[in-house]
């Protein structure tokens, strides 16, 4: 293949990849008699922050993005710290009858699970427990949904971390625990800080859980909001666009961040890239 | 190592119990929210009114709609699957050679993937949209009637329309994990080609595709699962229709569950899925055992 042909062909992969974004954030930056113009501006237009001001002041978007916020950082600390004890105990203790690694198989095959088979019953449990459309319910959803990753994830992360070092350290008086926060987290830091990412973006993005769990303004996540606006009778179309561009800063920003680790992250540390 | 493992051994003595009490709060989340919820959802799924019964699994051989949301999803997953595969190979290998700027190639590529799912979808919906999106009005520009093309709206585009959505959402995942495969490939088995006199296409079937296999095997698990249960996009792009053209059987589910209020029948069809899934990756991961042994 010459060499022009394939800078041909990776230049137009990238305007397929882009060029809907961009499209994206235009719309939310044109005024309205813009979004219905004949042939379609894709560069010549007036830029306009209107549909950012009635998204996020005028109407709840706002309150959307904190709701989102809040429920991805608690779940994503409660997963990390309990996914992490866990990951530390399989990584570095042989159990007997092989249970360490059936464990971690198990709680792995969790992770499996296609999410529409547990939103039927967690919609049930959360309805007896009267925690439906609580910010509570989707945190503890978000948890469990990120905890087999993280200790897929974190599992991988310790056995790099050659044992030497911990029973160094045990010799001179340390307890486990003591020797883990010590010696081994700081370690394996990068890879914690990795696995912290991927749980906040998962939860960002996730939606048929917030859609069944959440029913009003008070619990409901970016996604759900902007799916709201949707299936309404009236699409505005501008708002939409304004609240998905939001919703896409963040996630770009920590994706970038984590270039090298996205490999490993995405494939459940299959494939270590 | 004997020293050391006699070390540990003493220390893991003194704490026999200590790997039980790190694992023990994971372990009891995972069984209140995972296993608990099967298994309650064992018990709606076999009764129908406030008697036990089969009704909800019997009911499902004769349901037109359950058989077509189904069909539905097989030929979502089976299209979208092939075209992200190919794609994503493709791309690969293409920046798996000499190429300059590659990093920034291969970050701006991942973009869409990195989308949350709705995000994606209203991206699509803004660009399908027959009447002012921005594909039929470019169509127009350069002079193609677009009168027939109401891609989601039309019920025999609207599963191209879905599955072209999917493509480009994933097909980047698909290239990510390949490249990485790829680069990982030691260059000794390629000179030992070089030195055969193998030809390019010989090269890469012998040698490339072999060594890929267990990357393409674990991409291929990935997007399959990922595939079957595909909600998100679906349920914003066209919420299943026009009609039934695009349920899916994640969509039933919800619409029978969320809409209906018929969560035995839900529960009931959502475990077909999960075995169909679990029969699924089991046959995947057999085939990556037999090849981490070959």
């Amino acid at each position: 293949m010459s060499r022009a042909l394939k800078y041909l062909l990776l230049f137009l992969s990238l305007v397929a990849a882009l060029a809907p974004v961009y499209w994206m954030v235009t719309i939310s930056l044109k005024s309205e008699v813009d979004h219905f113009a004949s042939p379609p501006p894709w560069f010549s237009f007036t830029p306009t922050l209107e549909h950012y001001y009635e998204a996020f002041v005028t109407r709840s978007f706002a309150q959307y993005l904190v709701t989102s916020a809040i429920v991805a950082v608690i779940s994503t600390l409660c997963a990390l710290i309990l996914g992490t004890l866990a990951a530390y105990a399989l990584a570095r203790f042989r159990l007997p009858y092989e249970l360490d690694r059936k464990l971690s198989l198990w709680i792995l095959s969790t992770r499996m699970f296609p999410a529409i088979v547990t939103a039927v019953p967690l919609f049930l449990m959360m309805r007896d427990l009267r925690l439906l459309d609580t910010k509570a319910s989707l945190i503890i959803v978000y948890t469990a949904f990120n905890l087999p990753f993280v200790v897929w994830m974190m599992r991988g992360f310790f056995d790099e971390v050659p044992r030497d070092l911990e029973e160094a350290a045990l010799v001179d008086g340390d307890s486990r625990l003591g020797a883990l926060v010590r010696v081994v987290l700081p370690l394996v830091a990068p890879g914690l800080a990795a696995t912290a990412v991927f749980c906040l973006i998962v939860s960002w993005n996730e939606f048929l859980f917030a859609l069944v769990l959440t029913q009003t303004d008070a619990s409901m996540t970016l996604p759900v909001g902007i799916a709201g606006r949707v299936t309404q009778y009236e699409i505005k179309w501008g708002v939409m666009s304004a609240a998905g561009a939001v919703a896409i800063v963040p996630i770009l920003v920590f994706a970038m961040a984590m270039q090298k680790y996205l490999v490993r992250g995405l494939s459940l540390g299959a494939v270590k890239g | 190592m004997p020293n050391s493992r006699r070390l540990s051994n003493a220390a893991s003595r003194r704490h026999l119990l200590l790997p039980y009490v790190l694992v023990a709060p994971a372990v009891a989340v995972l069984l209140a929210l995972s296993i608990y919820p099967l298994i309650y959802s064992i018990t709606v799924s076999l009764q129908v009114g406030d008697a036990w019964s089969i009704g909800n699994f019997t009911r499902l051989a004769s349901d037109n709609f359950f058989l077509t949301a189904m069909a539905h999803t097989f030929v979502f997953a089976v299209a979208a699957l092939s075209c992200e595969f190919l794609l994503g190979l493709g791309l690969a290998l293409l920046l798996n050679s000499q190429i300059r700027g590659r990093g920034f190639f291969r970050a701006t590529l991942l973009v869409p993937m990195m989308l949350p799912p709705v995000v994606a979808a209203i991206v699509w919906r803004l660009l399908l949209n027959p009447n002012f999106g921005a594909i039929n009005g470019t169509l127009k520009e350069i002079g193609i009637n677009t009168e027939a093309l109401t891609w989601t709206a039309s019920p025999s585009l609207a599963m191209m329309s879905v599955i072209a959505v999917d493509v480009w959402q994933w097909t980047p995942f698909v290239f990510l994990v390949l490249l990485a495969g790829l680069q990982a490939i030691p260059q000794e088995p390629y000179e030992a080609a070089l030195i055969d006199g193998s030809s390019r296409w010989q090269t890469f079937w012998h040698v490339t595709l072999p060594l890929l296999k267990p990357a393409i095997l674990i991409v291929l698990l990935l997007r399959t699962m990922d595939l079957l249960r595909v909600f998100d996009q679906i349920f914003i792009l066209t919420e299943g229709g026009p009609g039934f053209a695009t349920e899916t059987i994640s969509l039933y589910i919800y619409r029978s569950a969320f809409r209906f209020f018929d969560f035995g029948y839900a529960a009931a069809m959502s475990f077909v899925l999960l075995a169909l899934t679990n029969v699924i990756s089991v046959v995947y991961i057999r085939l990556l055992r037999n090849e981490s042994r070959a």
